[in-house]
């Protein structure tokens, strides 16, 4: 899933001083899961808001709510009116979520409450980890189920490198060596010969690199006839 | 429907006159909104005072109540019992502690005492509105059965103990030793699964080659100490080395002991992770005293890192140095080690005389046993918690001295921490009696004051399994959170955790108490 | 004028943290009336939410009172209930506001001593910081 962290309390202050009345919207999915923007999270934002604004003698008009999935229109819709009531929203989900609400409101301002990390794994409760980063080619299958892109500091395809000792990355001492995980890995599975191999570079063209991608389903999307309302005119 | 009130104000004899004016807390109460009727009586607790105030709510018809007296435990059970027989659900009477809480710790300021008594009154008004009706549900234990994990010193206490009391006892044990206990001994069995809550649990138990299921009211587990062989650099040159409880087996039946015997305190002297458990300074002790008389041409070694003689065991010390039994100190610097050339020689350096002894042993015994690695498959089964060091942890002290968090779990014995055989024979005994107690009632009680999910709002993000200790909470049919009220316990620690906020605490609710504080808070004193 | 008296509120778990207080009641312990103590079943109901608010509802400070943390009642709710507040004090903290003003604190039923001793402590704090508003502070 998307893993998110709250922005540091006092930078979401600044941003938000010059208005009056802000909206916070949380999310119900990624964002509450991580526990960086679901209700706990957006109550708990709007309660501190207001003391430091009782602190400071700053007058403010602050509300807070979430929706279930704020990265799709059909559920930001509904809250349209809280959104356009306010001078400025505190988007308490993923970047996704800000965006999308940005988007379907171009002139109104969205903010960011969160920082959007990674795609993470809940390693136990409170720690999420970082295994993938979405570069559209997958080769786990080759590398014992470990992404070396997501976990070499060098996202090297034919690792390890001269920079692993004792299982640890020369970039950084606290951080495993996903090569010599993916060793140990392959070892278990008696797939060891597939270390040898010499991997070729990789078609990186499926990755971030080229600007925005863009995913069609061409089976998937709406012809115009199934389209309703505005969505109809072209 | 409208709520209706009834305040009732305690006097406690005289005690909260003596600070509060009880006419302005009671002018209070009647003008506040619901309020049906206000009652002034001289002590709650006493039995005859209940009668015209639960007539009155007869009477009048009154729904729920808000009780000013004391400590919420000394009044309780028996005010709740004549208001639920009055036909007031007993979780919509709010009890305000005025005399603990104000009359008594601020008596030296009456003005100030008053004008908090309001506030608290307030508040109990404001929640009381909120309250809601709730009910205890039971459910009828389908077995009485007593599973005993293990059929140590502790397990075979337990089981007497349980089938004393008219349990009926199911011994689960690892080997295939014969024993005389009461009720069914499986022979080769492990627990393997374990579904339910206390009172009504599914077990399933690997006998042998085949998995078979026992339901099963209680359990207690009594899995014993751990491994029974020297670890690290002394068990790769000694390789028959016997822990202590097999050296005084030996003693007691007259086997014979080749000598001379040394005993150490610990099975790894020179590994970090273990430490000296208390039980092992006496028993060795005792051991080698008895050792020493049986065959006093016997030489007899002490090789620890300090000796602690707690209480009489001072004599028992000195009785074993009076008998010529050698006591030798180490430390870290000088840890027992053996060559495995010559493996019937401990070297080891004598911390107070510094000197480097070599000493030649014809039975070597180590004091402590650490704890039983099937612990972790059992804590992992029973999803219960277990301590740093491999035992299994028990629950607080104030609810059962033998009791893990789950209710109806019980543990005993080694399997907490390693001890001696009278220690684990009397919490087996203990975790016996507790068990077939907890089994006698027959019915398990629960509801009342436990978490609700609001399943729209919830994530499933397994927070709330994850923290609860009980198993209460778990990932349902509709892929979202929810409770097994059987197992819940109402201390509401998901509810607080949840960050959907999809779990409330009844008559806890976050409004119930935002309310009572913003009431407290309110008020000017 | 006479002197600001603080507010502040204590969530006090119904176990171990309301006996303690009770027990220093009975034994003749007289504390500052300025604590409003809100009972919960256990600390680890207590939600970082319920701090704020009564902060942003004029407390001055606000304590949580729990068992012992290897002896409390519902096993980890202690544990856990300090783990909320250290949060919520970070959460002041990030905003320039006094983490002081919020504080966990473990007794045993049988410590009558401890409550009179949070309360002079939480007054003390109370006293010192004033209430949260700048303008007002002495």
């Amino acid at each position: 899933m998307i893993v998110a962290k709250r922005k540091p309390l006092g930078e979401i202050v600044e941003m938000l001083a010059p208005y009056q009345k802000i909206t916070v919207i949380g999310c119900r999915s990624c964002v509450a899961i991580c526990l960086a923007g679901g209700e706990k999270e957006v109550k708990m934002l709007v309660s501190a808001l207001k003391i430091k604004n009782r602190k400071e003698g700053r007058k403010q008009q602050i509300d807070g709510f979430v929706v279930e999935r704020q990265c799709e229109k059909e559920w930001v819709k509904e809250v349209e009116e809280r959104i356009l009531d306010s001078d400025v929203t505190l988007s308490m989900a993923c970047s996704l979520g800000a965006q999308t609400i940005g988007d379907m409101y171009p002139k109104h301002l969205t903010f960011p409450g969160l920082n959007t990390g990674m795609f993470g794994v809940p390693e136990e409760q409170g720690v999420w980890s970082e295994k993938c980063i979405g570069c559209g080619n997958c080769i786990i299958h080759t590398t014992g189920g470990i992404c070396p892109i997501a976990r070499c500091a060098k996202s090297m395809l034919n690792g390890p490198c001269g920079g692993s000792a004792n299982g640890k990355c020369e970039v950084n001492l606290e951080v495993d060596c996903a090569w010599v995980a993916i060793y140990d890995r392959l070892k278990l599975q008696n797939r060891l010969d597939l270390i040898e191999n010499f991997t070729p570079a990789k078609d990186w063209s499926t990755s971030h690199s080229g600007g925005r991608r863009i995913y069609v389903r061409e089976d998937a999307k709406l012809s115009q006839h199934q389209k309703k309302g505005k969505e109809a005119v072209q | 429907m409208k709520a209706k009130i009834q305040v009732v104000l305690c006097k406690c004899c005289t005690e909260i006159p003596s600070v509060l004016r009880l006419e302005s807390l009671s002018k209070l109460a009647s003008e506040s909104n619901n309020v049906m009727s206000v009652m002034t009586v001289d002590a709650i607790c006493d039995g005859k005072q209940l009668a015209p105030v639960m007539n009155d709510v007869k009477q009048k018809e009154l729904d729920r109540a808000v009780v000013l007296a004391c400590h919420k435990k000394d009044v309780s059970p028996t005010l709740l019992r004549a208001y639920r027989r009055a036909g007031v659900n007993e979780f919509m009477v709010e009890l305000v502690n005025i005399r603990e809480e104000v009359v008594l710790p601020h008596a030296n300021e009456p003005e100030r005492a008053q004008a908090k008594a309001e506030a608290k009154l307030r508040a109990a008004l404001a929640r009381s509105l909120m309250l809601q009706p709730l009910e205890r549900q039971t459910e009828e234990m389908k077995t009485r059965n007593v599973v005993i994990i293990g059929a140590g010193v502790a397990g075979q206490a337990a089981a007497k103990e349980a089938a004393k009391a008219g349990a009926h006892t199911v011994v689960l044990e690892k080997s295939g030793k014969t024993l005389k206990v009461p009720g069914v001994v499986m022979q080769h069995s492990t627990l393997v699964g374990a579904e339910g809550y206390g009172g009504n649990l599914k077990l399933k138990i690997r006998a042998g080659e085949k998995v078979e299921s026992l339901d099963a009211a209680a359990l207690v587990i009594a899995t014993g100490g751990g491994w029974t062989q020297l670890k690290g650099s002394l068990a790769k040159a000694v390789k028959d080395a016997v822990p202590l409880y097999k050296l005084n087996e030996q003693v007691q039946v007259d086997a014979p002991i080749k000598g001379p015997v040394v005993v150490v305190d610990s099975p790894d002297p020179s590994g970090k992770t273990m430490a000296v458990q208390d039980f092992a300074w006496d028993e060795t002790l005792e051991t080698v005293v008895e050792l020493k008389k049986k065959h006093p041409e016997t030489e007899i070694w002490v090789v620890f890192q300090e000796m602690r003689a707690f209480g009489l065991s001072e004599l028992v010390y000195k009785e074993a140095a009076d008998a010529g039994i050698k006591f030798i100190r180490y430390d870290k610097g000088g840890v027992p080690k053996a060559d495995p050339k010559n493996p019937g020689v401990l070297s080891v350096r004598d911390f107070s005389q510094g000197e480097q002894l070599n000493i030649r042993f014809g039975t070597l015994a180590f004091a402590s046993i650490p704890a039983n690695p099937d612990n972790r498959l059992i804590a992992e089964v029973l999803r219960i918690p277990m301590a740093a060091d491999g035992g299994i942890r028990r629950g607080s002290i104030q609810r059962w001295p033998v009791s893990t968090p789950r209710p109806g779990v019980f543990v005993c014995g080694s399997a907490l921490f390693p001890k001696s055989r009278e220690a684990a024979e009397a919490e087996g005994e203990a975790a016996g009696a507790m068990a077939s107690a907890f089994v006698k009632r027959g019915t398990i009680e629960f509801g009342g004051v436990v978490a609700e999910v609001e399943q729209e709002k919830c994530s499933a993000c397994l927070t709330c399994v994850r923290t609860c200790p009980y198993e209460a909470p778990f990932i349902g049919a509709a892929g979202k959170a929810e409770i097994r009220i059987q197992a819940c316990q109402g201390c509401g620690m998901c509810v607080g955790i949840c960050p959907s906020k999809a779990i409330e605490l009844r008559n806890y609710t976050d409004d119930q108490i935002m309310i009572e504080t913003r009431t407290l808070l309110g008020g000017d004193f | 004028m006479a002197e600001r008296r603080p507010k502040i509120i204590g969530f006090c778990c119904e176990r171990h943290g309301m006996d303690s207080a009770v027990l220093a009641a009975r034994t003749g312990k007289q504390f500052d009336a300025s604590v409003r103590l809100v009972q919960v079943p256990c600390a680890g109901r207590v939600d970082g939410i319920h701090i704020l608010q009564a902060l942003e509802d004029g407390a001055d400070a606000v304590f949580v009172l729990g068992c012992l943390e290897k002896n409390c009642y519902y096993d980890t709710g202690s544990i856990e209930a300090r783990k909320r507040v250290e949060y919520v004090r970070q959460m002041l903290a990030e905003m320039g506001i006094e983490k002081e003003r919020v504080e966990m604190f473990n007794a045993a039923s049988t410590n009558a001593w401890a409550f009179p001793e949070i309360v002079a402590k939480m007054v003390e704090v109370a006293k010192k910081l004033g209430p949260i508003e700048e303008g007002e502070r002495r």
